[in-house]
């Protein structure tokens, strides 16, 4: 039974050296390949070098799965290179209040200068909140009959009352975010939601993402092309 | 009538395809069957039920809808040997599309039902039918899809209060479709997949039966 086992444990250990090894030179090795791991965009984003942008949507049931790991994804990227989210304002009832939200609240915390991923920035608890509200609690907000009800679900999660929304989507860097976001329709046509595009020309197919490690190697080595 | 057909198939089986094929019956039954099961995903679980179709459901209604222009082609003179032909390609085409978006759909139904995330494109922000056919704003009712990638739970209105039967059917479904719900057994993936499939055999079927009785006369 005991020499059973331990053939067993050491079987295991050589397994997972062998795996450890061929993963270190397999994701080391292996070029990405144009056409299954990532596309070249036709019309890239301009000024989007060392950037990686997620086209998403709060009313996309991967989007929230991804929504996850982008903090992580966001912290492991190379310094210099920054992570972008957009959002895709044609899907969900909601998709145009859920844009003008998310650009005042990132515009926010820019200027006060809090990460917007991070714990107390107002995007992600606004994003967060209703992510969980439309994907755990099946919130519809009256199925687009009620816009008001959903901009206060953000609002108050992101503790900003309604005059202070309806001033910040005044400020010109909240409308030249909303217009830079209005390229995400057209990546997101290509293969769908979320979508990851790197140095704003690259796409990577999100099939083809097989782990975090994967994605975050992927992204690594499109940042550097 | 039934106890003849019976007897005929199992006396001579391919011989009894062949002739099947040759008449309007079969052609019929499916496109009765392909436009029964579109009808009853829009009107009693989208429409009754508040489930509303994600990408890959309705392409599959789609689908079914290709096989069922099949049936009529072919029902028109299933004697006739181009219309028939017109008939197989169009059945077969819609069975083997469908089999393809029911398993993709399988797939991405059970990584939106799983902490395992990576490996599956979700949903496209626009449907893409074949050919470009912008079926979704001819009939945005039956075509656009209006659910979410994977999910197929109801979402009743906030402003709708439910009774009786209607009541009693949406919270049956209320973690999605199954066969089973109570046992979360059988998706509605998975069950297209056995109809396409099953529709593909039987078409196989039909048509080794008519390139061998046309052999045999040769």
């Amino acid at each position: 039974m005991l020499v059973t086992n331990r053939v067993g444990v050491f079987r295991k250990m050589l397994v997972g050296l062998c795996a450890a090894v061929f993963s270190a030179v397999v994701a080391h090795a292996a070029p990405l390949k144009e056409g299954t791991d990532y596309t070249t965009l036709k019309n890239p984003i301009p000024n989007a070098k060392n950037t990686v942008i997620e086209v998403y949507s709060y009313a996309c049931p991967f989007c929230f799965k991804y929504s996850k790991i982008i903090p992580q994804i966001a912290k492991s990227l190379p310094s210099g290179a920054v992570f972008k989210p957009y959002h895709l304002e044609q899907k969900g009832d909601y998709g145009k209040v859920a844009s003008e939200v998310f650009a005042v609240l990132i515009v926010r915390d820019q200027t006060k200068g809090v990460d917007i991923l991070s714990e107390q920035a107002g995007f992600r608890k606004a994003e967060e909140t209703y992510f969980n509200e439309y994907h755990k609690k099946n919130n519809r907000w009256g199925g687009g009959k009620n816009p008001d009800s959903f901009l206060q679900t953000g609002l108050s999660a992101a503790g900003i009352t309604k005059a202070e929304f309806e001033a910040g989507l005044k400020d010109p860097k909240v409308q030249a975010l909303l217009k830079e976001w209005e390229a995400s329709y057209d990546i997101a046509t290509i293969q769908g939601v979320p979508a990851f595009v790197v140095n704003g020309k690259y796409l990577i197919y999100t099939k083809s993402i097989t782990s975090l490690d994967d994605l975050q190697n992927k992204i690594k080595t499109l940042l550097a092309q | 009538m039934l106890k003849s057909l019976w007897s005929a198939f199992k006396a001579q089986p391919l011989y009894t395809i062949y002739e099947w094929q040759r008449q309007r019956f079969l052609w019929l039954l499916m496109v009765v069957v392909c436009l029964f099961l579109v009808a009853v995903a829009h009107y009693l679980f989208q429409d009754y039920g508040y489930m509303k179709p994600c990408e890959q459901c309705v392409y599959i209604r789609y689908a079914f809808v290709v096989m069922a222009i099949g049936g009529i082609i072919a029902a028109c003179n299933p004697k006739n040997v181009a219309l028939r032909s017109i008939g197989y390609l169009f059945a077969f085409y819609g069975a083997i599309r469908g089999i393809m978006y029911s398993y993709k759909l399988d797939i991405i139904h059970k990584a939106a039902h799983s902490d395992d995330i990576f490996g599956v494109q979700g949903c496209s922000a626009v449907p893409s039918f074949d050919f470009g056919l912008p079926l979704h704003e001819w009939l945005p009712d039956w075509f656009n899809p209006t659910g979410d990638c994977g999910f197929d739970a109801p979402t009743v209105p906030d402003d709708v209060t439910l009774s009786g039967f209607r009541k009693a059917f949406v919270e049956f479904y209320q973690n999605g479709w199954y066969l089973m719900p109570s046992h979360e057994f059988g998706n509605m993936a998975q069950c297209c997949l056995i109809a396409f499939g099953v529709c593909a055999i039987i078409l196989a079927f039909m048509l080794i039966s008519n390139i061998k009785a046309n052999k045999s006369v040769q």
